[in-house]
């Protein structure tokens, strides 16, 4: 028999015969690994949908009704959803926005409709505004005229539609048909919108004139960005003008934190599954002296034994890295999508991450135990010393 | 003229102030069976040790098949064990989890490569052809002590040592014992060191040395 | 004092295929090591005659073609090893055979130590009598120097033929992913990606299936995949490593002598594990290539050339959409560098870049090319090249779009600045990027 073959032989029964134990490193190593897998997964997957946010922005100053600042902080995040839809009213802004240096602007309305049984989010715009102001949008078909919608990629996927077809859209106050002129695709949350005329959201949501969002183009002529935000301020009460990029800064910075924590966390939980691996391995090296003994009387050199414990801890870092990495991501695609609502992708990169992290913690907690085997001496051992 | 295998000038081994072992002078010729006699505490098993390659001695020379002992690494030491000595020990230490087949297919890992056969027919020829994939748990002593003699002879080794190999048994595989290890030492001509504190097992060999307090006190031929 | 160092990794090379030879050849060491120093010192003229009378292309891609060719020799002589071993049978070994000694061992010497004098000079650009002088010497007493080093490696390592005849090529190919006009690893994944882009491409017209209509978004990323840089890369390093794995796997299935005459089990184990032991010493010479290679792989990727890199200078337009860009002042445009602006508005913003070529003309063109991933140019002496495919492109040719060229932009020359039309330069910008950034991943 191939030496390496029966080594691994030996390796897999002697972990079969303590079973208890193996499996109890198994389990401390793939909760060690599934965490900084799942941590890793979730905090890459939001590092990125920051910056895509980040990124979006084409106006420079964004209007939020004061009710919302909750999702305001989190950029888009989605951390939240606006519990009391609130909103600003549409011809205080106009008036407002006419005589402030105000290039461009767009207003967004932002609302749940229904299409049949299924919910989906919904946006009313003025597309004359929006084909200006965001020149990356991409669409397949055309602009939409009166009564006619467009649709965000992926949901368009979802509910089978594309260009031409027509969708009876349902609001609270209202119902109406609109034909598809158009499918998006930005990359952004934009794929997953449904946006129709503004006057038509506003009538089947039956919220008069308001909007739920205004994106300002500002001059910043003669002053700067922050003054004219808080000029704007005064002049709309119940609402909050804000930089966009104070938004994106935020929203980093925010990001920064959370990672920080996770990374944190992270680490406590590693050195506590490596002390916990460490103590059991000393355990195993203590209870298995008078094997090391035989071992090293029938003519094993010190390597050769040593090689056996590595053996094993390779098995168990490696096995504990490959159930971590999909405990991990199973945990990672949860988060994802209750937190988050984005489904995560598979990224065979964090599966090398999980087995390279449980196999340094196994190798790292037996290192100890390992330099006792090594020094360990046969005629003590054999007597049961 | 045949040579000595074992040759050892005023061996020493003291454990602090203890002295287990004093100075010995001991020449053992190639292929004889050697009984060193002495109750516990003697310095018997220390001996033992010491020609096992597992000790090192505090003082004094030991040559083992022409190879000085004292001058050997701690690895020199594992490749002398693993290709010139085979040992016995009194409670067979056979690894727990392992069959009686992968005990003795052990000892091949570390000497060279695994042969499953070779171990197969070695078992056999102890007589255990039916047991070789019984744990060490499901074997009764004697049979354990026959894995472990399998193991020792596997890599034929030149010297083979037993460190009380009878002391768990009962009268009847005690027989049996002795009887197998002369059957192989006339196939396979190694020289046997048996430690033990039994006249009568002693009595196997063709010379009886004989220990006390680490001095050697007696020595005597057998008639056989 | 500079340039010394540049050389310090291909000497070492040129000490790793000396020692490699005095392990395969071990009797007559003057004759070897004479005939390793004076082809040194030979390739190390030979190089500088061919850079001083030859335009600097022709030189680079003479010594490009003569490391090609050690490659693809390579390949059929793993081919070959490999189709022994596990063709027939497993039955010859490559120990048994005579070697004519004195002829190979020279030879080879020769070949070798020719290549690598001559790539040590292609490294240090042409230089002057004396430095050529010192670098043939050196190289000549460093082959002197591995010679002992030689006697200090384990005398279990061993090598067959092959090994040796890796080791020397992989050392070669690694002195010469130094110098950036050598390289051929990035060449030769560029041809992969260019094959197989091509390939699917004419599939998919000789099966008449039309190209983006029909298919569903998620089915085009995956045909997608087949025009990313992935594939140039890994087929690329595919191609690069076979014949080192099939040499390793050739010796690694060499059928091991018959141990079954001696009788008694303890000994013929041993001798068994003795001659697997010496297997195992003879892959190592492969391993150690394999490393090399990588290593190789690595510096073509990632070459130690220092760019001319200036951080974009962020500029608005005015309110007509236009740019000014001085001649003079903070930044001289007529210097001779690269100088990168990086042009912001609204959401969008678009890098471009102006230079002064060799020849006094200024141009201005996007920081991107119209068939790569917009990674970017930097400035190499007497060229830029683009970070995306590593083509370097001669100063005097920038303005003119075409290939990898930067794409040009139309702009006025006054008498004090430069000035651009913003809007064009960010229609053009997303124009380019959009259609290299998506399917195509780039490189036609």
């Amino acid at each position: 028999m191939h030496r390496w073959r029966w080594l691994m032989h030996i390796v897999l029964k002697s972990l079969a015969y303590r079973q208890g134990r193996s499996l109890l490193l198994l389990g401390v190593l793939a909760m060690a690994a599934s965490l900084v897998t799942s941590l890793g997964i979730v905090s890459s997957a939001m590092g990125l949908r920051v910056a895509e946010e980040v990124r979006k922005y084409g106006a420079n100053l964004v209007v939020l009704p004061a009710a919302a600042r909750i999702e305001v902080g989190s950029g888009g995040l989605d951390f939240g959803t606006i519990t009391e839809p609130a909103y600003l009213p549409q011809d205080a802004l106009l008036r407002v926005v006419g005589n402030e240096g105000v290039t461009e602007y767009s207003l967004h309305l932002r609302g749940h409709l229904k299409a049949g049984a299924l919910e989906m989010p919904a946006e009313g715009v003025d597309f004359a505004v929006i084909r200006r102001l965001y020149p990356w949008w991409q669409l397949q078909g055309g602009w939409p005229g009166a009564d006619e919608a467009v649709i965000g990629i992926d949901l368009a996927a979802r509910l089978k539609l594309k260009a031409g077809d027509r969708i009876r859209a349902a609001g609270t106050a209202g119902a109406r048909e609109f034909r598809v002129a158009g499918v998006v695709s930005t990359g952004g949350e934009e794929d997953k919108l449904l946006f129709i005329p503004l006057a038509r959201m506003q009538e089947a949501l039956g919220v008069g004139s308001s909007v739920s969002q205004a994106r300002l183009l500002a001059q910043t002529g003669g002053v700067t960005l922050e003054q004219r935000a808080a000029r704007l301020q005064g002049l709309l009460p119940g609402s909050v003008v804000r930089e966009v990029r104070q938004v994106a800064r935020t929203s980093e910075g925010l990001l920064k934190k959370v990672q920080l924590l996770m990374a944190l966390v992270t680490a406590v939980v590693l050195i506590a599954a490596a002390s916990s691996v460490a103590s059991t391995m000393s355990m195993t090296v203590l209870e298995r002296g008078k094997e090391i003994g035989l071992l090293k009387a029938m003519g094993a050199t010190r390597l050769g034994v040593l090689l056996l414990f590595c053996g094993e801890a390779v098995v168990l870092g490696l096995t504990g890295g490959g159930v971590g990495y999909l405990l991990g991501s199973g945990i990672a695609r949860f988060v994802m999508k209750t937190v988050f609502m984005v489904s995560a992708g598979i990224d065979l990169r964090f599966a090398g991450l999980s087995c390279a992290v449980s196999l340094c913690l196994a190798l790292l907690g037996s290192a100890g135990p390992m330099m006792s085997v090594f020094r360990l001496d046969p005629v003590r051992s054999l007597r049961g010393e | 003229m045949v040579t000595d295998i074992i040759e050892t000038r005023g061996l020493t081994r003291s454990y602090g102030e203890i002295c287990a072992l004093k100075p010995l002078d001991l020449l053992v010729p190639e292929g004889e069976w050697l009984s060193v006699m002495g109750h516990s505490g003697s310095g018997k098993s220390t001996l033992l040790n010491l020609l096992g390659g597992l000790d090192r001695p505090s003082g004094g020379s030991l040559q083992l098949g022409g190879e000085d002992l004292m001058a050997l690494s701690e690895d020199g030491l594992a490749r002398f064990r693993r290709e010139f000595v085979g040992i016995i020990f009194q409670q067979h230490h056979l690894v727990p989890y392992l069959t009686a087949l992968e005990n003795v297919m052990m000892a091949q890992y570390f000497h060279s490569v695994p042969d499953e056969a070779e171990a197969c027919s070695v078992l056999e020829r102890v007589g255990l052809g039916q047991r070789l994939k019984n744990r060490p748990g499901e074997l009764s002593g004697g049979e354990q002590q026959r894995v472990c003699i399998a193991r020792a002879i596997i890599n034929s080794p030149k010297l083979l040592l037993g460190d009380e190999p009878t002391g768990n048994l009962d009268h009847q595989n005690t027989g049996m014992v002795m009887e197998l290890l002369k059957e192989l030492r006339s196939e396979q001509r190694f020289t046997i060191i048996l430690v033990t504190h039994n006249r009568e097992v002693a009595a196997w060999g063709d010379r009886i040395i004989s220990l006390d307090d680490g001095v050697l006190v007696r020595e005597e031929r057998t008639r056989r | 004092m500079m340039s010394a160092l540049k050389l310090i990794p291909l000497l070492l090379a040129w000490c790793g295929i000396v020692a490699a030879l005095a392990r395969y050849f071990p009797g007559r060491r003057t004759l070897l090591l004479i005939s390793c120093a004076s082809s040194f010192a030979g390739g190390v003229a030979g190089g500088n005659l061919l850079l001083t009378n030859f335009n600097g292309e022709i030189a680079y891609s003479v010594v490009k073609a003569l490391a090609g060719s050690c490659f693809l020799f390579l390949w059929v002589v793993a081919l070959a090893v490999f189709y022994r071993v596990t063709g027939s049978g497993g039955q010859g070994t490559s120990v048994g055979h005579e070697k004519p000694y004195v002829f190979t061992a020279t030879g080879l010497a020769l070949l070798a130590g020719l290549l690598a004098g001559a790539i040590c000079v292609c490294r240090l650009a042409p230089q002057g009598v004396a430095p050529l002088f010192v670098l043939g010497v050196a190289g000549a007493l460093l082959a002197a120097g591995a010679f002992n080093v030689e006697r200090f490696v384990p005398v279990d390592i061993t090598m067959t033929g092959e090994a040796l005849l890796v080791l020397i090529v992989s050392l070669l190919l690694f002195a010469s992913s130094f110098a950036l006009q050598l390289d051929l690893f990035s060449p030769l994944s560029m041809k992969v990606m260019k094959f197989i882009h091509d390939f699917v491409h004419q599939f998919f017209e000789s099966m008449l299936v039309p190209d983006h209509l029909f298919f569903r978004r998620d089915v085009w990323e995956y045909i997608g995949y087949l025009f990313g840089s992935g594939v140039g890369f890994w087929g690329g390093l595919l191609i690069w490593l076979a014949p080192v794995i099939l040499i390793g796997t050739a010796i690694r299935l060499e059928r091991l002598p018959s141990v079954s005459h001696i009788r008694q089990g303890a000994q013929r184990r041993k001798l068994l594990a003795s001659f697997i032991g010496e297997r195992r010493c003879r892959l190592v010479a492969p391993c150690i290539a394999l490393l090399i290679l990588g290593a190789a792989v690595y510096n073509s990727l990632f070459p130690r050339v220092e760019y001319w890199d200036p951080k974009p200078v962020v500029v608005t337009m005015n309110a007509s959409e236009a740019i000014l860009i001085p001649k003079k002042g903070e930044i001289n445009l007529e210097d001779g560098k690269l100088h990168k602006y990086l042009l912001k508005q609204g959401g969008r913003e678009a890098r471009f870049m102006i230079l002064s070529t060799p020849d006094g003309r200024l141009t201005v063109t996007l920081d991107a090319c119209a068939i790569c991933k917009p990674e970017g140019y930097g400035q190499a002496e007497g060229a830029v090249i683009c970070y995306y495919c590593k083509t370097l492109i001669p100063l005097e040719t920038v303005g003119k779009p075409g290939g990898c060229n930067p794409v040009p932009v139309p702009f006025k020359v006054g008498a004090d600045g430069v000035a651009l039309d913003a809007m064009t330069i960010l229609n053009r910008w997303s124009e380019t990027v959009t259609t290299t950034s998506r399917i195509k991943g780039g490189g036609k």
